[in-house]
């Protein structure tokens, strides 16, 4: 363990001290996880290491990261990536609206200042006397890298989507990520006060750098076995009764094994079963999936594909009863 | 443990794995931290910190479980995984199968002679973890870890079974085999028995340790290999050749960026600039960056006399086209069409099938090819485009449009012809290299894999 180690942590050791009692506690948050999720976070926490999430869309990768900083108690500071991101929108940045304001009412005062002095080069002397007061604290706009660093007791930040990014926006991270520090020219390198737990999320439309995976612990969240996705199900939407989340549940399944431009992810099992309770659906039928397909197709050639298979496909889901 | 660990991920390099140092440190903090206890939780922990892609991932459970399971399930005991890793001392006693022990009491007085090798005293004792731990500690001493060839497996278990005193048994077994030829056939039987047990472990040893090596060698040796000559069961190991070769290409041109001095005015930056001025805006700060992305058109030779070749530069294409934005592609034998729809929308294998059926194997006529590209493609070819033809310039004696071929070198910002055939059959026979040679901004030779990655890399590089 690291002499600074994290404050939320030390506070919260009785919730993550095994990947077991994770993963409890995460149930009891209504965040159903797999072993190897649970895992994961138990070695960022005690390690220090940031995690990198990998997987398709919808599979509870941003959720994870809300669900720790509910889980530990600390403020979730997020920063959505996006092409063109650079350093002064995710570090810091001068307030330069200010900085002019003050030198223009600062102006008289530094012809006091000034009064009396000999040739430029007095001058010069006299102003180097007072310091760099225009880049200092009080002019500096925090970003969210850099108030995850300020944070006192340890936050979790989340960047998400990092591989939308830049390649240098990925090498400007490396040094935040394994030292948890940042350097600001006109500052001075800036420590973190208490370690932040680091989330890092890619959809993989880019391969990301070695140097950056090498920092990271690595976790890969697949599609949920039906066994996990069932109890995702009843946890996000209780009311709904046993059979029919079976039955969806294997219907979705079943979905994922076609060939599809986007395969319906959790996120969209979640949105079909709050539907189809909200239509008070008691089974489900031809008619049923084909007018709710929408929701979980998100491409119309998808839909067309999927249309003329509806009945083969909830045969199979029916199968097994 | 670290012992065990290291040899782990040794076996894990050896498949090709790349790991680095800092997550082999990464990797031991981790197991200190889960502890040996629970295996399901140590196979995650090991792979979050050292494997870094699915790829990988998959490689690295399969080899764990190889490594750290295999022994274990031999004696159906899985839940004393934890004493597996250091299998250098530690092999349960309690596992030895109880069936074997009522043999052993059952022991007649005839087969209770003392016998003097160690070897044979061990046996007689029939406890087979005491003997996986003997096989075990002397196999590093016969270079078990080392192997590098499949060959060798006979060799290091005959060493094996040396240091394990085979001779002396041996010796002791001609002994005895007049006066008590039960106990004699006991011996040989249960001394199979080890050499089976032998020959097992080392085979495990050879999959751990020793396959990465030779798979590299032929990776080396098939980069060198002509085109012409490629089997086609090396076909597969190929493509993923050319595909790495591909993908290294891709990413020099995503990391190509240029800021330009035109675009919005970047007010924050601007202002900033210019504080020291009161706030005068004398230098003025832009924020536009263009990614330059370079178009690329290749034109692919499948005529009857390149259709040794065409099949690979064909899968060039096809995997070019995969990973770099922009490629055209176009193929012909005599007359010419272009394939880039037919390339995105299909798998390499039906598509590379479709082409060779649709176009290829018929005579040569770069000269009505040209004018069907100068009418499908002429038009697009500005100062950014690179123009590839992969051909041998076997015309047939008919007239080879020069005149195209040198449009279409002045439109475009460079011309590479790559030619299969070794420089000193250029112009034997009805070759036409040298007419078009003068409108190429390079002439190269390529007929494997090396020269290809070779020239497009350095193609790049020059790219401004």
């Amino acid at each position: 363990m690291t002499k600074e180690a994290i404050t939320v942590i030390i506070r919260n050791q009785d919730k993550i001290n095994t990947p077991e009692t994770i993963k409890q506690h995460f149930e009891e948050l209504g965040y159903i996880c797999s072993d190897s999720i649970a895992t994961a976070v138990y070695l960022a926490c005690h390690l220090q290491k940031p995690i990198l999430v990998e997987g398709p869309p919808g599979v509870g990768k941003t959720e994870l990261a809300k669900k720790t900083s509910e889980l530990l108690s600390a403020p979730l500071i997020r920063m959505q990536c996006y092409e063109g991101l650079d350093e002064a929108k995710a570090l810091y940045e001068w307030k330069y609206g200010k900085q002019l304001l003050y030198t223009q009412l600062l102006k008289d005062q530094l012809g006091d200042v000034m009064r009396g002095a000999k040739g430029p080069d007095e001058s010069v002397a006299r102003l180097h006397q007072f310091g760099d007061i225009f880049y200092s604290e009080e002019f500096l706009e925090p970003r969210p890298l850099l108030e995850a660093l300020r944070t006192d007791d340890g936050a979790i930040l989340l960047i998400d989507e990092i591989d939308k990014a830049d390649q240098e926006f990925e090498a400007f991270l490396l040094e935040l990520l394994s030292d948890y520090q940042i350097s600001i020219p006109e500052l001075g390198t800036v420590k973190a006060k208490s370690n932040p737990l680091v989330f890092l999320t890619s959809n993989n439309t880019r391969e990301l750098g070695d140097a950056l995976k090498r920092r990271c612990l690595h976790l890969y969240i697949p599609f949920p076995s039906q066994n996990i996705e069932q109890k995702i199900i009843s946890a996000q939407v209780p009311e709904l009764n046993t059979e029919l989340s079976q039955q969806l549940v294997k219907f979705i399944s079943e979905l994922r094994e076609m060939a599809l431009k986007k395969v319906p992810a959790v996120s969209e099992t979640i949105d079909w079963a709050r539907a189809l309770l909200l239509l008070n659906v008691e089974q489900l039928d031809q008619e049923w999936v084909k007018n709710t397909l929408n929701l979980l197709l998100k491409f119309q050639d998808d839909i067309e594909a999927v249309e003329p298979e509806i009945n083969n496909l909830l045969k199979a889901a029916n199968k097994t009863h | 443990m670290q012992k065990a660990l290291g040899d782990f991920i040794h076996a894990l390099r050896q498949a090709g794995l790349p790991i680095s140092s800092a997550e082999t440190l990464d990797a031991l903090k981790a197991a200190q931290l889960v502890g040996i206890e629970n295996p399901k939780v140590l196979r995650h922990s090991l792979g979050m910190t050292l494997t870094k892609r699915l790829e990988h991932r998959l490689i690295y459970e399969q080899l764990f479980d190889q490594y750290f399971l295999s022994v274990t399930e031999d004696e159906s005991n899985p839940d004393n995984l934890n004493t597996e890793p250091d299998s250098q001392g530690s092999a349960p006693e309690s596992s030895s199968p109880p069936a074997q022990q009522t043999a052993n009491d059952q022991t007649p007085a005839e087969l209770s002679q003392p016998l003097q090798s160690p070897l044979a005293q061990q046996l007689m004792d029939n406890n087979p973890a005491a003997q996986q731990v003997m096989i075990a500690s002397s196999a590093p001493g016969a270079g078990a870890q080392s192997m590098s060839l499949f060959t060798q497996i006979p060799m290091v278990s005959y060493r094996i079974m040396q240091t394990l005193g085979d001779q002396e048994l041996l010796a002791e077994l001609a002994e005895i085999r007049e006066d008590n030829p039960n106990l004699a056939a006991l011996l040989e039987e249960r001394r199979s028995n080890l050499q089976r047990q032998v020959r097992d472990f080392v085979e495990q040893q050879y999959l751990l340790f020793g396959q990465g090596e030779p798979q590299k060698l032929r990776e080396d040796n098939l980069q060198k290999i002509k085109l012409t000559n490629i089997d086609h069961n090396n076909l597969k190991l190929m493509t993923e050749l050319v595909q790495k070769a591909a993908k290294k290409l891709a990413s020099l041109h995503s990391r190509r960026r240029k800021i330009t001095k035109r675009g919005l005015l970047d007010v924050r930056r601007t202002i900033a600039a210019n504080a020291a001025y009161d706030g005068f805006l004398f230098h003025t700060k832009w924020k536009s960056t263009r990614i330059e992305k370079p178009k690329v058109m290749v034109i692919c030779d499948v005529s009857g006399s390149v259709s040794r070749v065409a099949r690979f530069l064909l899968l060039f294409l096809y995997s070019l086209q995969d990973v770099l934005p922009r490629v055209r592609s176009f193929v012909f034998s005599s007359d010419m069409g272009e394939v880039t729809e037919l390339f995105e929308t299909q798998d390499m294998e039906s598509a590379l099938a479709k082409v060779m059926q649709d176009w290829a194997n018929m005579p040569t006529d770069y000269g009505s090819a040209l004018a069907t590209f100068e009418d499908l493609a002429l038009k697009d070819i500005d100062n950014r485009t690179t123009v590839i033809m992969l051909g041998d310039a076997r015309n047939n004696n008919i007239d080879g449009r020069t005149d195209i071929w040198q449009k279409v070198y002045q439109q475009s910002q460079r011309v590479l012809w790559l030619n299969p055939e070794n420089k000193f059959s250029w112009d034997t026979g009805d070759s036409i290299m040298s007419e078009y040679a003068p409108y190429c901004s390079h002439v190269e030779t390529c007929n494997s894999l090396r020269d290809l990655n070779r020239i497009l890399g350095s193609v790049l590089k020059n790219h401004r």
